[in-house]
């Protein structure tokens, strides 16, 4: 869902072997915002048989959730408030339905919060202040998300490593950690330079691992990216 | 209040006078919690023309942009003189409280005499239940309990809701009130010392087990109906002005 650039997307339906997958945007991150909404559907209707579902607005849409998502190829979690997600989430069963899904084999996907949810501690950094979220737990590892060179996330996540929490993946934007199961097999990336990292503690000291990165792009065409005025709009995905 | 969209009824929004009225300050603040309905950007930009318009200082909280502004949310609440609870998904609503903790410092708001009022699920929420139509069809579901009893708003605006609500008090939900759009109750430590009509016609019904049916009653009501001051409420260009005015210091991301 990258302005101008469709690179993860058209890797994500990869994942499913299929030519027209069904694939389900999950806005929940973002109050489901309207303008998210219309962007995914920018994304992905024309190569795909692409539904969401709006768990502000029950009375209209899907009208049982569980069969629609166990339907699905791919379910993409969109970003925003991971911790009002996980909440929401919880209130109507769908972390449950998600956990199904999964053991199904259904591609699971997202961005920034839709990153975070999938793993056992989301950590969240925003100016200073930094904050561990249990996620739904499918992925035994921490993560963060935004991960640029340079960040103070950096620092952020080695400190709450060295209090404790439990080693993980960090991905800047643009770049995805593939999971098959529980094992990270790949990153992949929509823009050349996007990095992610693995970070564990060496004895007591944290240790940050850059990760070899695949970028999904043919190596003379670099693209263009679109500034977007959502903080979440573009940004790292787990897969 | 038992529904009350800033857009509604021909610009009726003698209930926001009323509001700023109970505040008793000369230019008082009052915040939106716009979280039941995912924190839309038309429902801020239509409280802030109604309430900026009545010379209020006007802020809101979204839950879901606190990573793109943080602020403190405690504090911020507390330094209020009412709070304002949009509607939406009752369930949502109750759900991201208790992830962020927000009910707890409301109930602290209430505690230092900060004026809290809600419409529809953000009524509902201050009861132990509500009707709502959070997972489709109308059900009640489990709001903060700080008032006794259950709320069933829209009520005869949506009468699937008013079916399920005698149904369900019947069935031992517990007894309550169905309250029509532009009505209001007001709650003083927890009891009801008044309740009001804004639009001739907005009635309030006890509602409670009688025999082996349900009663309702109608409830007496102060009439509170003003014409629309200044006539020059409600409409989509001040909405557009009060979104803009807003955007304008730091982006659409500003949240207050």
């Amino acid at each position: 869902m990258e302005s101008g650039n469709p690179l993860l997307d058209d890797f994500l339906r990869s994942l499913t072997g299929l030519k027209k997958p069904r694939v389900c945007f999950l806005p929940t991150a973002s109050g489901d915002a309207d303008h998210y909404i219309v962007r995914y559907y920018n994304a992905f209707r024309d190569s795909s048989e692409a539904s969401h579902i709006s768990l502000f607005r029950r009375e209209k849409g899907v009208e049982n959730i569980r069969d629609h998502l166990l339907s699905q190829d791919l379910i993409y979690v969109g970003g925003g408030s991971v911790i009002s997600m996980l909440g929401v989430w919880r209130a109507h069963g769908i972390d449950e339905i998600l956990r199904e899904a999964w053991e199904r084999g259904i591609v699971l996907c997202g961005l920034s919060a839709g990153s975070l949810c999938w793993f056992d501690e989301g950590l969240t950094g925003y100016q200073d202040q930094s904050r561990r979220v249990l996620g739904l737990g499918f992925l035994p590892y921490s993560n963060m998300v935004h991960f640029e060179v340079g960040s103070a996330r950096h620092g952020v996540y080695e400190d709450e490593l060295k209090a404790g929490l439990r080693p993980g993946y960090a991905a800047a934007d643009g770049a995805a950690l593939h999971f098959v199961d529980t094992e990270m097999v790949q990153v992949v990336a929509s823009r050349p330079e996007a990095r992610a990292y693995r970070l564990d503690l060496r004895g007591d000291r944290p240790k940050t691992t850059q990760i070899a990165t695949r970028y999904l792009g043919s190596a003379d065409h670099i693209p263009l990216v679109g500034e977007s005025s959502l903080p979440w709009a573009s940004s790292p995905l787990a897969a | 209040m038992g529904g009350h969209e800033f857009d509604r009824l021909d610009g009726n929004e003698s209930i926001c006078d009323h509001i700023v009225e109970l505040t008793g300050g000369p230019r008082p603040k009052i915040c939106l919690l716009p979280t039941a309905s995912g924190d839309p950007e038309d429902q801020i930009a239509r409280f802030r023309r109604s309430f900026g318009g009545r010379g209020c200082e006007v802020s809101q909280i979204s839950l879901f942009r606190l990573g793109a502004d943080p602020i403190d949310v405690s504090a911020h609440l507390l330094s209020q003189d009412a709070i304002y609870v949009g509607g939406g998904s009752l369930v949502n609503l109750v759900a991201i409280w208790n992830a962020h903790g927000i009910g707890d410092m409301l109930e602290l708001c209430l505690d230092r005499g900060i004026l809290i009022c809600g419409q529809s699920a953000g009524a509902m929420t201050w009861f132990e239940y509500g009707i709502t139509c959070s997972s489709g069809l109308p059900a009640a579901a489990p709001g903060l309990g700080v008032l006794e009893g259950s709320l069933c708003v829209h009520y005869h605006r949506d009468p699937g809701r008013r079916s399920r609500y005698l149904a369900d008090v019947g069935a031992g939900l517990p007894a309550g009130y169905g309250a029509d759009d532009q009505s209001a109750m007001l709650f003083v430590d927890g009891r009801l010392t008044e309740a009001m009509s804004f639009r001739p016609g907005a009635g309030i019904w006890r509602v409670e087990t009688e025999g082996d049916g349900v009663s309702e009653a109608a409830l007496d009501l102060v009439e509170r109906f003003h014409a629309p001051a200044n006539g020059k409420q409600g409409g989509a260009v001040e909405d557009f002005r009060a979104l803009n005015e807003w955007r304008r210091p730091g982006g659409r991301l500003r949240g207050r």
